[in-house]
C-alpha cells in the first residue's frame, strides 16, 4: 500500500463504489437470462462482474488495483444488499485474484487489450472453478456445465476485457487520467 | 440492541465463519433450521426498520425459489429415476428434489445472515473498527469511506446529466444507448471529485501511516464474543438435531 498515492486509492474506490451499483443492477438481468436459458443465463454477461477489477487495473496499473478493487465493489454490494449474502465477498476476492493472476503473470508490465482480455479470462476460470464448488454446478448435466464454462470466459474476455478497454480509453479521451499511468501513456504516446 | 452495538469486525468475521461452515454441508434441513433461527436472533436482538426487513428479504425468497425450479429442471440424470415425488402435479425425482431443497434454503442462509449484518452495522464503524482491531490500511480504509460517501452525489449527479442532455434535445435513442451516453461523464466527473477528495484530504494533513489517532476508538469488550459463542453454539445444536433425525451430509461435490 505504500507505493499507492492517495488519490490512486480513492479513484479505485470510487470507481469501485459505482460498479458495485452497476453489478447490482445487473443481477435483474442475469435473472431474466436465466429465466429464458436456465443457470446458464448468468454465464452469457459474467464478464460484467469482472469489469472494475479490468478497469482499475488498467487505469492504476499497480500490483493489486484489479484485486482490490474487486473486493471492494463486492462487499458494497453486500452492504447495499443482494441476493447472494456474505458470499459475495469471497466470489469477488476470487474473481479479483483471477484477474491479478493475469496481470502479475505478465509481471505488471504490459496492459495491450490481449493482457486485459486474458485477465478477463483467469477471472472467468477462477470464478467458476469457485462457483462449481460453492453453487452446486456438480449437479448439473456434464455437457451443460462445459457449455457454462465456455460462455462465462468468453464472457469474460469480451465484456470484461475489451468492453473494460474501450470504457477506460473513453475516459482517458475526457483528459480526467492524464495524472494516473493510463493518461500518461496515452500523453507519451500522442507526443511521439 | 446488542447487535447494533457489538463490534462490527467480530461481527463480519463471526458472520463469514458461519457461511464457511454452511458452505462445506449439504442437507435441505440443517440451512432451513439455521435461517430460521438468525432470522429470529435478527429480529430479537437488533434494532433497525422491521418493514424495510421484510421488503429486503423478498427478492432473496424469489431468487430461492428461481433457484429451486431451475435446479430441478435442469438437473443431472438421478441414480433412481424410479424414485419420485409427485410436487403440484409434477413427477419429480426425489433425489432432484433433495439436491434443489437443499441449495435453496443454503441461499436463504446465506441471505439472511448477510441481512443480519447489514440492518445492524453501521458503514463508518465497520470502517473504523477494521482500521483498528484488523489492522486495515488506514490509507486504504478513507479511501474507501470517501469512495463510499459519494453514492450519493452521484445519483445528484446523474439527474443532472439527465437534466443537461435533454435541454439539447437528447433522451429518445434507446436504452441501451441511453446508458453509454451516460457513463463516460459520470465517471469522468467522479474520478475529478475523487482526485480533488484525495487532495483535500492531504492538505488537511492525511498521511495514511498506521500511527495516527482516532476520534472514536473502538474495542473488543467481553460481551462481544457472546456473538460468535452463541451463533456457533446454535450451528452445532442444529447439527447435532440433523445428525440425530439423518439427516445431514456433508457438500460432496453432490453428482
Amino acid at each position: 500500500m505504500k507505493n499507492w498515492k492517495l488519490k490512486e486509492i480513492v479513484v479505485m474506490s470510487v470507481l469501485s463504489v459505482v460498479f458495485a451499483v452497476v453489478y447490482l443492477a445487473f443481477l435483474p438481468v442475469g435473472k431474466v437470462l436465466v429465466g429464458f436459458f436456465g443457470p446458464i443465463g448468468y454465464d452469457f454477461i459474467f464478464g460484467i462482474w469482472f469489469i472494475v477489477s479490468i478497469i482499475a487495473a488498467y487505469i492504476i496499473r499497480k500490483p493489486g488495483a484489479a484485486f482490490l478493487s474487486e473486493t471492494i465493489a463486492a462487499t458494497v454490494e453486500v452492504l447495499l444488499g443482494n441476493a447472494v449474502g456474505p458470499m459475495l465477498i469471497i466470489s469477488g476476492m476470487i474473481q479479483g485474484l483471477g484477474a491479478e493472476a493475469g496481470f502479475a503473470l505478465t509481471r505488471y508490465r504490459r496492459y495491450d487489450l490481449w493482457t486485459l482480455m486474458f485477465a478477463g479470462m483467469m477471472a472467468g476460470v477462477f470464478s467458476f472453478a469457485w462457483g462449481y464448488f460453492q453453487s452446486g454446478f456438480a449437479a448439473l448435466a456434464g455437457g451443460y456445465v462445459l457449455l457454462m464454462f465456455i460462455s462465462r470466459v468468453l464472457s469474460g474476455a469480451l465484456i470484461a476485457g475489451v468492453g473494460g478497454k474501450a470504457l477506460s480509453d473513453a475516459l482517458a479521451k475526457t483528459g480526467v487520467l492524464s495524472s494516473f499511468a493510463l493518461g500518461k501513456e496515452k500523453r507519451k504516446k500522442h507526443a511521439a | 440492541m446488542y447487535l447494533n452495538e457489538m463490534n462490527p469486525s467480530v461481527k463480519a468475521l463471526t458472520i463469514l465463519g458461519l457461511v464457511l461452515v454452511l458452505a462445506l454441508l449439504f442437507d435441505p434441513i440443517t440451512p432451513l433450521l439455521f435461517t430460521v433461527s438468525v432470522i429470529i436472533i435478527t429480529f430479537l436482538f437488533g434494532t433497525f426498520r422491521k418493514k424495510h426487513y421484510l421488503l429486503y428479504l423478498l427478492p432473496f425468497t424469489i431468487f430461492a425459489f428461481g433457484m429451486l425450479w431451475t435446479t430441478i429442471a435442469f438437473a443431472d440424470v438421478p441414480k433412481n429415476p424410479g424414485d419420485t415425488v409427485n410436487l403440484i402435479g409434477w413427477e419429480v425425482p426425489r433425489e432432484d428434489l433433495l439436491v434443489a431443497l437443499s441449495l435453496s434454503f443454503r441461499v436463504l442462509a446465506f441471505a439472511t445472515l448477510s441481512l443480519l449484518f447489514m440492518f445492524t452495522t453501521n458503514m463508518v464503524e465497520f470502517l473504523l473498527s477494521l482500521m483498528q482491531q484488523l489492522r486495515l490500511p488506514p490509507k486504504l480504509a478513507y479511501g474507501i469511506l470517501a469512495g463510499y460517501r459519494f453514492l450519493p452525489m452521484l445519483k445528484t449527479e446523474f439527474g443532472q446529466i439527465q437534466a443537461a442532455h435533454r435541454v439539447r434535445g437528447l433522451g429518445q435513442e434507446s436504452r441501451w444507448k441511453r446508458y453509454r451516453r451516460f457513463a463516460v461523464p459520470l465517471l469522468a466527473g467522479a474520478i475529478r471529485k475523487a482526485e480533488r477528495t484525495a487532495v483535500a484530504m492531504e492538505s488537511k494533513g492525511f498521511t495514511g501511516s498506521r500511527e495516527r489517532t482516532f476520534y472514536r476508538n473502538l474495542s473488543i469488550r467481553k460481551k462481544d464474543w457472546l456473538f460468535p459463542a452463541g451463533m456457533s453454539l446454535l450451528l452445532g445444536v442444529i447439527l447435532f438435531l440433523s445428525i440425530h433425525f439423518g439427516y445431514f451430509s456433508w457438500y460432496q461435490g453432490q453428482l
